[in-house]
């Protein structure tokens, strides 16, 4: 994979630099940046669910009566993070109330990685809805514009970000933290001062202890000597400090470009219409260029997977007039297609890839098994289930019910297991061959036991009939079921199993 | 062929069982079985509800139980005689108390030492027959039933047989018929009943989730097969084990063998010990009341003598004497430990008790009715309730009579925790599967499970998220119903005491209460007054608390009070009642009194007596108190049903207020005797037999016809007494709790500090938060003085008539020890520095960050900011350079002072109250709008106002038909206001869960009373002011 570096530059001096959004008059030593998204999880639901926008939503978590909003849209007035859930519905009658959407924020997470792989090769993933780069050696004039043409670019996508620049990551973060939307210390004291003490993020007991002391802003921490802090807050409270001071360095952990460059995204429920498959195409379209342009590719082939909700898939794959990542024309060459697409189910899921002009590599995946030919093995079984459907293939057991002849299907293991050991006393009686389907039967019945039968392959009269057994169940929801068993002997011979349901009688089997 | 069901289990074998004895008692009747024997799990709970309902319906009902055994099978034993009853309680007693609440196991060896009068069964599918079947076999099977017919023998063991109608069961039954006619043992057909009727299936299904802890999905085959373990009448049981009618047969006989019905259980109430040799205890009790009476009456005047001896011929003939001289004694043990105890309840109507010091009121002064209390041929005992200081001071008496009697001679009555309208569907809801947050939202929408909603279960449901079309909502729905009123599981009752002449586990199985060192008893209250088991009520009154406080501040501070001796007109003190100006004060603080004494005025203590029992919901549904008050004023004429009620009724201008007024309204208009007339009063407050109640009704009403009380006449009283009784006081419990009233109302009046200090210090108690008492005594002139390690004692105390120091007590989350070891170490020499206080106290970092931000090391550091800075100097724990630091003198600190608003937030997160002015005089310069509280008054009805503050009470009564009262505390006093249901509903979770109020509505401004009718309500803006508690209730 070609990375194309940013080539090293001597710093800027005052005057190369827009003084817009700048700390004090100094030159700026723009080693480090960070890119944040404030309220990320939020941000992501609403970047991923267009029927939120512009509406008073609230991210909450915890259960029960510790659930709480942790996260919260301008539109919510008198909600704030902190607020029990009750209270928020109670100051806001038509509140949104939603839960952190992981797959949401996995998306946003690398549209916000990509974003900071257009500043520099080395990123490092920080922590949620935070990035931070590391810009030794850059531009620092050309570096700034893109971060503003990278915020613009994550705007568009759906994704409000700001960034931070400053001597070390900790500055870096709490300048984007601080940023409108761009922000480069100069000046690390004057910055720090006027800072809320939360910025340090200090442990939550020294949190009630520095409020009880009626510290506010970083500044005032470090208004105090170092070491009577330290005396009063230990090691933790040192290392406060030094945080509250922007003394703290550290080595960012880097991750690694990405080099396979697909969406995905499963509907809850399935979709029908083109709108919000459409919607979704843009958010991965916008995401897949920019990753691909962070890491110098172009895309000469987009593959589109639709997956129906009757487990089929739709796939299609589109050349590009000419590699590029023009997300405009992505979406018309998909648009175009997608308007004559008319699927057997609706979409379940949609995937879509792009093929970078360089060759992804892949990894082989490792596994074990106790099968001789797992391969066989699993292709086989992918056929039968081509065959007869994904949920008709495995072994059955009884069900956990107490209805008659219900069964779960259990996917084959790899290994066989040891067979289990007998019950001591296994069900007695004759063995029942059941008829599938039963036989729908009428049945004449004296003093409510059957003494005729009649149905489509046995009938006659009754000779003997043995129960009634009778058995119910779900009764508290739909699909309640109620059963009353016989068995009878017919007079021209054969035993028969007889059900009666609120649908009729039936015949379910032949006893042996 | 006749049946008698010999095992049903009900659902006081708590989640193992779906109908109330009553409910089996009642389709046992309609089955026309002859009896039933009810065999709850490990114990006889429900045998007195069934004896009571089986009595009404004519079968007759056996006791039994379930015992589950130490390997975990459960044994159905049948009681066949007196002493069979007696050992089986004996058997569960020791298998409960010696195990944790509810895992009592009888072991096998105890079954087998003590058994006469027994009779077992070998089980359904728990018991330790079949159990083996499945298990290991029928050699293992037959191996654990021979152990059962070595332990019972062969004549007192019976096979049980069940058919469910499950395929499975033929071949289990099969060995037991071969195993049981092998071993030449009787077979029994039973059904093993756990529900009345099959419609109850579905409770039983959820009782198993509940027990299991899964949702029904999850249960599988833990859920019932069918729903055939109903009650069955003979035909049914006879079709069903048509091949085995010796089985059916062998029920009628067996249940002939059963001797024994709880009509025969053998109570007796103990004898009294301290008798003095040649003394009875009748001659005693004589001795000790003329005793007693000389002090409360000084020389006995001809009516004092004749009611004395009237009261004493009647207790000796009934043999109580005993039970008076033991309860005295208790009072004589309290007043030597120099706790405060009095009568309450009907005892006060006894010249006796008011002579042995039970009680404190004359009712021969009170003119009150000795049969209200005590009659010939009543069906009930008397019981006598005696009010003690809450807490320890109660501890110490209820450990006396343990100590007397014995864990196994007395025990609490115990409390059947019933399924209610919240508990009910957030358990039914978590089994039905529904969201956590679906049942939280329900929970909390309709929190203080005490409101009452205006709207249905349906419209609750759909609030809190489960939409009408919801496919499990009709299930859902049936369900709640179904399983509310059902019993879920045992408590104990407050304060009822049941004692017995010898062994209490002898009459009825005792088991560990929750609180350590107490047994509680298995029948709850009622059960008990049903087997005419005599119990002391010993009870705990917050207000006795206080007035004991305060009674030892006034004495310390050389003014004692005698309670006995206060003068009962004090204009001062009725001056204060009538302005309604009663916060703290026992049982007239509450807004409906406060609403109501400036209409009532009372002027007199018997005036203070009827507001106590005016404001309660027998006079509100009997619709007493609006003609009182108006007849009171002159508004309206006083006029009697009947010319004969004019005597009864003339104290009370013509309406129903006191239960004594029902008696003498049967005696004397309808010509019952007293004894009948008290059974007419109990069975109009007896909620469990609505057939009871008309039954007397119809009595009443044919002898009111046959004494020529007109029609019109006989429906009114019949009317005011069925719509009052059930909530009604008897006068003589009013006269009681007028007493502490008005010693409350005279100690807020005259010593108005050690009142507010004893107040403080028997938190929690009374509707008020200590934050409004400590904003009360503010507007009365009493400056609280904050907490102080220097000056402070643990408890608040007077400093002088107008001031009073916060106890050290007041700042939360001290430990009792670590305070008790300050205060030794400050008497034996001052703290002459925060660091020497640091040195020689034991107060762990979270304690000393408390005094810190509660300010109560002021007096050592300076202010609030140096002490927090200071005493995070210290080290924790054992650390060796703990004294080391604490000895070099304390750094001057950096930090700035706190300003007015911190040192506010700071009080309310350390003490949950300020000696400061009140929160909302800091915002009031922000909120121009809003009138205050106490300029209210001054606004014409019909006026728009605003008003706001912290909600100190939330009131939405039963009776007010969803009108939800909510009163607002500010720096001036209270302002309440009025929320129409509609409103409320709308408004509902602003109400319920912001903590300070804006209010805008109309005034309302009538003889004194001031409301404001609610049109709109919203959470006062958050400025940073602290959070008040307030007192939600129905």
């Amino acid at each position: 994979m070609k990375v194309e570096r940013l080539a090293p530059k001597a710093l800027a001096t005052p005057s190369e630099l827009q003084t817009e959004g700048r700390t004090g008059g100094s030159p700026p030593h723009l080693l480090f940046a960070v890119l944040q998204v404030e309220n990320f999880a939020l941000h992501a639901l609403i970047r991923s669910d267009p029927a939120l926008a512009a509406r008073p939503v609230a991210v909450i978590a915890g259960e029960g009566r510790k659930a709480e909003v942790t996260e919260v849209s301008p539109e919510a007035a008198g909600v704030m993070p902190g607020l029990a859930v009750t209270l928020a519905m109670a100051r806001c009658p038509g509140i949104i109330l939603r839960t952190r959407d992981p797959a949401a924020e996995v998306e946003a997470h690398r549209l916000l990685l990509a974003a900071a792989f257009t500043l520099s090769p080395r990123v490092e993933f920080t922590g949620v809805g935070c990035c931070t780069v590391d810009l030794q050696g850059v531009d620092p004039v050309r570096t700034e514009a893109q971060m503003r043409r990278s915020l613009a670019e994550l705007a568009r996508a759906g994704l409000a970000a700001r960034i931070g620049a400053g001597e070390t990551p900790l500055l870096a973060a709490y300048a984007a933290r601080k940023a409108e939307p761009v922000l480069i210390v100069t000046d690390a004291r004057e910055f720090l001062r006027p800072l809320p003490l939360a910025f340090a993020a200090p442990l939550p007991g020294h949190a009630d202890i520095l409020r009880n002391w009626g510290l506010k802003t970083l500044g005032d921490l470090t208004a105090l000597s170092k070491a009577e802090v330290g005396l009063r807050l230990g090691a933790e409270g040192v290392s406060l400090w030094e945080r509250a001071a922007g003394e703290s360095a550290r080595v960012l952990r880097l991750v690694e470009p990405v080099k396979t460059f697909v969406a995905e995204w499963i509907y809850e429920p399935p979709v029908e219409s083109i709108e919000p498959l459409f919607f979704r195409l843009r958010r991965f379209a916008e995401r897949l260029a920019l990753e691909l342009r962070g890491a110098g590719f172009a895309a000469e082939k987009l593959g589109l997977t639709l997956r129906l909700e009757d487990e089929t898939d739709y796939r299609r794959e589109f050349c590009l007039p000419e590699p590029g990542v023009d997300v405009d024309l992505w979406l018309r060459v998909l648009h175009a297609h997608l308007e004559t697409v008319r699927t057997a189910a609706r979409v379940a899921g949609v995937r879509l890839g792009a093929t970078p002009t360089r060759p992804a590599q892949k990894q082989d995946g490792l596994f074990d098994t106790g099968l001789r030919d797992p391969a066989a093995f699993w292709e086989n079984l992918a056929r039968l289930a081509a065959l007869v459907g994904d949920d008709r293939v495995g072994t059955p057991l009884p069900a956990d019910t107490h209805e008659p002849d219900a069964f779960t299907l259990e996917r084959p293991p790899e290994t066989v297991p040891a067979p289990a050991s007998q019950p001591v006393h296994p069900p007695r009686g004759h063995a029942l061959r059941r008829f599938r389907p039963p036989w729908p039967a009428r049945v004449l019945c004296v003093d409510e036991r059957p003494v005729g039968l009649e149905s489509e392959s046995a009938g006659g009269t009754v000779r003997t009939a043995r129960g009634p057994w009778r058995g119910c169940g779900n009764w508290w929801k739909p699909g309640g079921w109620a059963v009353e068993i016989w068995q009878v002997e017919l007079a021209e011979g054969g035993i028969y199993q007889l059900a009666r349901t609120a649908e009729g009688w039936r015949v379910e089997g032949m006893l042996d | 062929m006749n049946y008698v069901e010999l095992h049903a289990r009900s659902a006081f074998s708590f989640l193992r069982g779906a109908s109330l004895p009553e409910s089996l008692a009642a389709e046992a009747a309609r089955r026309q079985l002859p009896a039933l024997a009810l065999c709850d799990r490990d114990g006889v709970y429900g045998a007195v509800r069934l004896y009571m309902a089986a009595r009404e319906a004519g079968f007759r009902p056996l006791v039994g139980c379930e015992v589950t055994m130490e390997d975990a099978s459960v044994v159905p034993i049948l009681v066949a005689s007196r002493e069979g009853y007696r050992r089986l309680c004996a058997l569960l007693t020791t298998a409960h108390l010696r195990a944790p609440k509810g895992e009592g196991r009888v072991s096998w060896r105890e079954l087998g030492e003590d058994n006469a009068g027994l009779i077992a069964l070998t089980g359904d599918e728990e018991g330790p027959v079949r159990q083996r079947w499945r298990a290991r076999g029928a050699a293992a099977a037959a191996e654990a039933g021979d152990r059962l017919a070595d332990i019972f023998g062969r004549d007192r063991l019976f096979v049980e047989v069940q058919r469910h109608l499950l395929p499975e069961e033929d071949a289990e039954n099969e060995f037991l018929v071969d195993w049981a006619r092998a071993s030449r043992l009787p077979l029994l057909a039973t059904n093993g009943v756990l529900q009345a009727t099959p419609d109850a299936g579905g409770v039983l299904d959820v009782f198993t989730c509940l027990r299991s802890h899964v949702t029904l999905d999850a249960a599988g085959r833990r859920l019932a097969p069918n729903r055939e373990r109903h009650l069955k009448d003979a035909r049914t049981m006879a079709a069903l084990f048509a091949d085995l009618p010796e089985a059916v047969r062998n029920t009628e006989r067996l249940a002939e063998r059963l001797q024994f019905t709880l009509a025969d259980f053998g109570y007796r109430f103990p004898d009294y010990h301290g008798v003095p040799a040649g003394e009875t205890q009748e001659s005693y009790l004589r001795q000790m009341t003329y005793l007693g009476a000389r002090g409360r009456y000084g020389a006995l005047t001809d009516p004092v003598r004749r009611q004395l001896e009237r009261e004493l011929d009647l207790i000796g003939r009934l043999g109580f004497s005993g039970y008076f001289l033991i309860v005295w004694d208790l009072c004589e043990f309290a007043r030597q430990r120099k706790i405060l105890v009095q009568g309450r309840g009907s005892a006060a109507n006894s010249a006796v008790c008011y002579s042995l010091g039970i009680t404190a009121v004359d009712p021969i002064k009170s003119q009150l009715l000795f049969e209200r209390f005590l009659s010939e041929g009543r069906a009930d005992w008397p019981d006598i309730d005696l009010d003690l200081p809450s807490a320890e001071r109660r501890e110490e008496v209820i450990q006396e009579v343990y100590r007397r009697y014995g864990r196994q001679g007395a025990a609490m009555t115990a409390n059947v925790i019933t399924f209610r309208g919240r508990s009910a569907m957030r358990e039914v809801g978590k089994v039905f599967g529904l969201p956590d947050d679906v049942i939280d939202r329900f929970s909390r929408l309709f929190h203080h499970g005490d409101f009452p909603s205006t709207l249905d279960f349906r419209e609750q449901l759909k609030m809190a998220g489960i939409a009408d079309g919801h496919p499990r909502l009709p299930a859902l729905l049936e369900t709640c119903c179904q399983v509310r009123g059902l019993p879920r599981h045992l408590g104990q009752h407050s304060g009822g005491m049941v004692l017995s002449a010898g062994n209490l586990s002898q009459f009825v199985p005792l088991e560990n209460a929750r609180m350590p060192e107490r047994s509680v008893l298995q029948w709850d209250k009622t059960d008990c007054e049903d087997m005419r088991m005599v119990k002391i009520d010993l009870l705990g009154l917050g207000m006795m608390a206080v007035l004991q406080d305060a009674l030892e501040i006034c004495a310390q501070r050389g003014r004692p009070v005698d309670l006995a001796q206060l003068p009962q007109d004090d204009p001062a003190t009725f001056k204060m009642i009538q302005e309604a100006d009663t916060i703290g004060m026992f049982q007239i603080e509450s807004r409906a009194q406060i609403a109501t004494l400036p209409r009532m005025k009372p002027v007199t203590f018997y005036d203070l007596a009827v507001e106590v029992a005016i404001i309660r919901p027998g006079p509100i549904h009997g619709n007493a108190v609006n003609p009182y008050l108006a007849r009171r004023a002159g508004r309206e004429p006083v006029t009697y049903p009947d010319e004969r009620a004019k005597p009864i009724l003339e104290r009370t201008l013509g309406v129903i207020l006191f239960q004594e007024q029902i008696l003498r309204l049967a005696m004397e208009v309808g010509g019952f005797t007293a004894a009948e007339a008290d059974e007419f009063r109990r069975a109009i407050g007896f909620t469990r037999s609505q057939e009871r109640l008309d039954k007397m009704k119809v009595k009443f009403a044919a002898a009111m016809k046959r004494n020529g009380v007109r029609d019109e006449a006989a429906d009114f009283i019949i009317k005011s007494i069925a719509s009052f009784a059930l909530y009604g006081f008897p006068e003589s419990h009013a006269i009681s709790f007028a007493l502490i009233a008005y010693a409350s109302a005279w100690l807020k009046t005259h010593r108005p500090a050690e009142f507010y200090a004893a107040l403080l210090n028997c938190q929690p108690m009374g509707f008020y938060s200590p934050a409004t008492l400590v904003q009360d005594a503010r507007r009365h002139g009493i400056k609280t003085l904050p907490a102080c390690v220097q000056f402070s004692d643990a408890a608040c105390r007077v400093d002088s008539d107008d001031v009073i120091r916060l106890g050290i007590a007041s700042v939360h989350g001290l430990r009792a020890g670590a305070v008790t070891g300050m205060l030794a170490a400050r008497q034996g020499r001052p703290f002459a520095s925060l660091a020497d206080f640091l040195q020689r106290t034991d107060f762990n970092p979270a304690e000393r960050r408390a005094l810190a931000g509660s300010g109560a090391l002021n007096a050592l550091a300076g202010h609030r900011r140096a002490a927090l800075w200071n005493v995070e100097a210290v080290p924790g724990g054992d650390d060796l350079f703990r004294c080391a630091v604490a000895e070099s003198a304390p750094e001057a600190s950096p930090l700035q002072k706190m300003s007015h608003l911190e040192r506010l937030q700071a009080d309310y997160i350390h003490m949950s109250l300020t000696t400061g002015a009140h929160p909302m005089k800091l915002l009031r310069s922000k909120l121009p709008e809003l009138r205050p509280a106490a300029e209210l008054k001054d606004g014409r009805t019909g006026e728009r106002v605003k008003i706001g503050g912290a909600v100190i009470t939330r009131q939405r009564p039963g009776t007010a038909k969803g009108v939800c009262f909510i009163t607002l505390e500010d720096e001036t006093g209270f302002a309440n206001a009025i929320v129409w249901p509609k409103l409320f509903e709308k408004a509902r979770l602003v109400i319920t869960l912001e903590p300070a109020l804006i209010i805008t509505g109309r005034l309302q401004n009538e003889e004194g009373v001031i409301h404001v009718i609610a049109e709109k309500i919203t959470g006062l803006p958050n400025v940073g002011m602290p959070e008040q508690t307030s007192h939600d209730f129905r």
